[in-house]
């Protein structure tokens, strides 16, 4: 490896770290900059335009992170296994659109999840963020909501990879517990989707004082309230959602996995030119 | 379940190909769609929603008159049928939002009645200024949906994805392909399901879901490794990096996050009236510019370059107009009037007639259709030829 691409490679992680850790600092604000703001009494007059600021700063860590996840290792193999991919995976959405599961359930999870597990976080998050696209163009499903739901989608698919480490180390590669790790991981984030999905609008709604969220009050108030508001309004839709996640990957996972781990060599087969000139082979090939 | 075709392949007619599509560029509608997003956000004035969400419904009904004239009979421009019409859409959503709302919060001096205080979350007085401050929010959110399901019809698939900057071409690639692949997946499912229908194959349970579902997904990867193949063959090769040149844009990156990440805490935490903004700024500007320079290595081709008429300056003057006083203070304005509160008591909305001027400027879209109306309607059965032998 030269120094230039292990350059490269540093500095892609960098961006990786700083766009995720950006994105969360984004997402979760009302957590923090109230907290700032009774602690002293700096960050209150700025809490107001916090929100706007702040999404702003959602959308510009997705450009980066969209920049950068697309960069390397984009072939013709890599574009059109993921656009084939997600073109099933939108149609799944379309399905689950026009005969509503119950709850949140939904069927998109289970790919994005194994496509980020087996090919890696790159590839998983184009899946979960470009699948939340087509399938919206699709459905016209489009609105202000699609840019949270593509980061969130995307970060599901990156961070199966952590299922990997856990799967090794346990010894459980190609059995049953792969697939049962791999379900409770889809049962965490059938969870944490809509503990997301939830927040980028919450600030901007108005309600009961104990449910919603006002510049100015503590990050532990911030944390009560939203807790009795997602008991309220989002849990038990989100527990069906976490529900479904677990049962498809239970059902499906193994099947799919092998279909997607046996392609995956076939994917990541590379023709590489010779380093010899072909005249050199040529009389090589014929000597011997 | 069926996707037309044309649909997936971004074309925008109807069956019979005789529809002309609104000659407004993806661009326009673009800028028309993020000032309606913003004056949505800021306004709950009851008389500027009501304004607005005038202009959408009457772009949308134009829409949908040019589309039934091409083709008699066809419900969309070669769209899938939306779940919801806008119509629909706003009756329940506001329907819902005026009771959640009214249930939820209990503030407001008229009280229409009460509900027991033992009674859990809903129980006190309900107001009518709660229920009206939940019915404004459903309006907006109407507003929204309709104006997303406009743009969805009049702009094709193709247009849209070509108005991703040069940069994330493959990205665009994919989205181009997924979309693409729709009706021919669909077209694979029910053979698939045919096939193991003549085999006895019942759906049963999740588990019988199976031998449909990995077929498809085989056939899918398959076709895949097909496409790569052809793309290769056609001199595709977005993973070609030049290592030096990229290392600049990643640093750029990098210095541009850390730029943004230090305007943020120097703006929201340790208000800084310039330095925030100005780190803000310059870490916008490092990123915008590794995002050109990126786009530069692209090479990127187009057969038949959609024209930038005058009315697409049009369009996009008046809804930057319509954005600006919804979001800045202009002279003879009063921006306030948006900010309408039905708390703690029921008042009626101000209007002011610069402001409610200003929501004239997402109009532009509405005359172009109605001249293409007009078009249409005339001798020559109006069809702008030119736009429909582009697709």
């Amino acid at each position: 490896m030269t120094r230039t691409s292990t350059l490269a490679t540093w500095m892609s992680g960098a961006i990786f770290l700083l766009a995720t850790l950006m994105g969360l600092v984004a997402f979760l604000y009302p957590f923090w900059v109230p907290a700032l703001a009774q602690s002293g009494n700096t960050g209150l007059a700025h809490s107001q335009d916090a929100p706007y600021v702040l999404a702003l700063l959602t959308g510009i860590c997705f450009v980066v992170l969209l920049l950068e996840v697309q960069g390397a290792g984009m072939s013709a193999k890599t574009v059109a296994l993921l656009g084939v991919l997600i073109s099933i995976n939108s149609l799944l959405r379309f399905v689950d659109l026009a005969v509503p599961g119950p709850g949140g359930f939904s069927p998109i999870f289970l790919l994005i999840i194994l496509v980020g597990y087996i090919y890696g976080p790159r590839l998983g998050f184009l899946m979960g963020a470009l699948t939340l696209l087509v399938s919206s163009i699709i459905t016209g499903a489009m609105g202000p909501w699609l840019p949270y739901q593509m980061f969130t989608a995307g970060w599901i698919g990156m961070s199966a990879v952590i299922c990997r480490p856990l799967v090794g180390g346990l010894g459980m590669r190609g059995r049953l517990g792969e697939v049962v790790v791999l379900a409770l991981f889809a049962g965490l984030w059938g969870l944490l989707y809509g503990v997301i999905m939830n927040i980028w609008f919450w600030p901007f709604v108005v309600g009961t004082p104990d449910q919603y969220w006002e510049p100015g009050i503590g990050g532990m108030q911030t944390v009560q309230r939203y807790a009795v508001f997602y008991a309220v309004t989002s849990l038990g839709w989100d527990l069906v959602r976490m529900a479904g996640n677990v049962v498809l990957l239970l059902v499906f996972g193994g099947p799919v996995l092998r279909v997607l781990q046996r392609f995956q060599r076939r994917f990541t087969f590379v023709y590489s030119p010779v380093s010899q000139p072909v005249s050199q082979t040529v009389s090589q090939a014929n000597d011997a | 379940m069926s996707i037309p075709r044309d649909f997936a392949r971004g074309i925008a007619p109807g069956p019979n190909r005789s529809y002309a599509p609104p000659p407004i560029h993806a661009a326009a509608w673009g800028t028309w769609l993020a000032a309606v997003v913003v004056v949505l956000a800021v306004t709950r004035n009851p008389l500027y929603l009501l304004f607005t969400l005038t202009w959408i419904g009457w772009a949308t009904l134009l829409v949908n008159r040019i589309a039934q004239n091409a083709a008699p009979g066809a419900d969309t421009l070669g769209l899938p049928p939306v779940q919801f019409s806008p119509l629909t859409f706003g009756l329940v959503v506001v329907t819902l939002s005026a009771l959640f709302n009214g249930l939820n919060v209990h503030v407001g001096t008229h009280v229409l009645f009460r509900l027991p205080r033992g009674w859990p979350l809903i129980g006190g007085p309900i107001t009518a200024e709660a229920l009206l401050y939940g019915a404004l929010n459903g309006l907006a959110l109407t507003g929204l949906f309709a104006a997303f399901v406009l743009l969805n019809r009049v702009v094709p698939v193709r247009n849209l994805v070509r108005l991703a900057p040069r940069a994330f071409y493959p990205v665009a690639v994919v989205v181009t392909i997924a979309v693409t692949f729709v009706p021919a997946t669909v077209r694979q499912f029910a053979s698939i399901r045919e096939a193991q229908a003549i085999r006895g194959h019942r759906v049963r349970g999740m588990r019988s879901w199976l031998p449909l579902m990995l077929p498809l997904l085989i056939g899918g990867m398959e076709r895949a490794l097909q496409l790569a193949e052809a793309m290769m063959a056609r001199g595709f090769a977005a993973g070609d990096e030049q290592p030096q040149s990229t290392l600049w844009v990643r640093a750029a990156l990098i210095l541009g996050m850390v730029a943004l990440l230090a305007g943020m805490l120097l703006h929201l935490v340790w208000r800084m009236p310039v330095w925030g903004p100005v780190l803000l700024l310059v870490g916008a500007l490092l990123i915008g510019g590794a995002v050109w320079r990126m786009g530069q290595g692209q090479t990127y081709t187009v057969y038949r370059p959609t024209a930038w008429r005058v009315q697409d300056s049009v369009i996009c003057g008046g809804a930057l107009l319509t954005a600006l006083a919804f979001l800045v203070e202009l002279p003879g304005l009063a921006r306030t009037s948006a900010l309408y509160y039905p708390y703690p008591a029921l008042t009626w909305p101000q209007l002011d007639l610069g402001m409610g001027l200003s929501t004239w400027g997402l109009l532009p879209p509405v005359f172009v259709l109605l001249w293409s109306l007009a078009k249409q309607d005339g001798p020559a059965n109006g069809a702008d030829v030119s736009d429909v032998s582009e697709q």
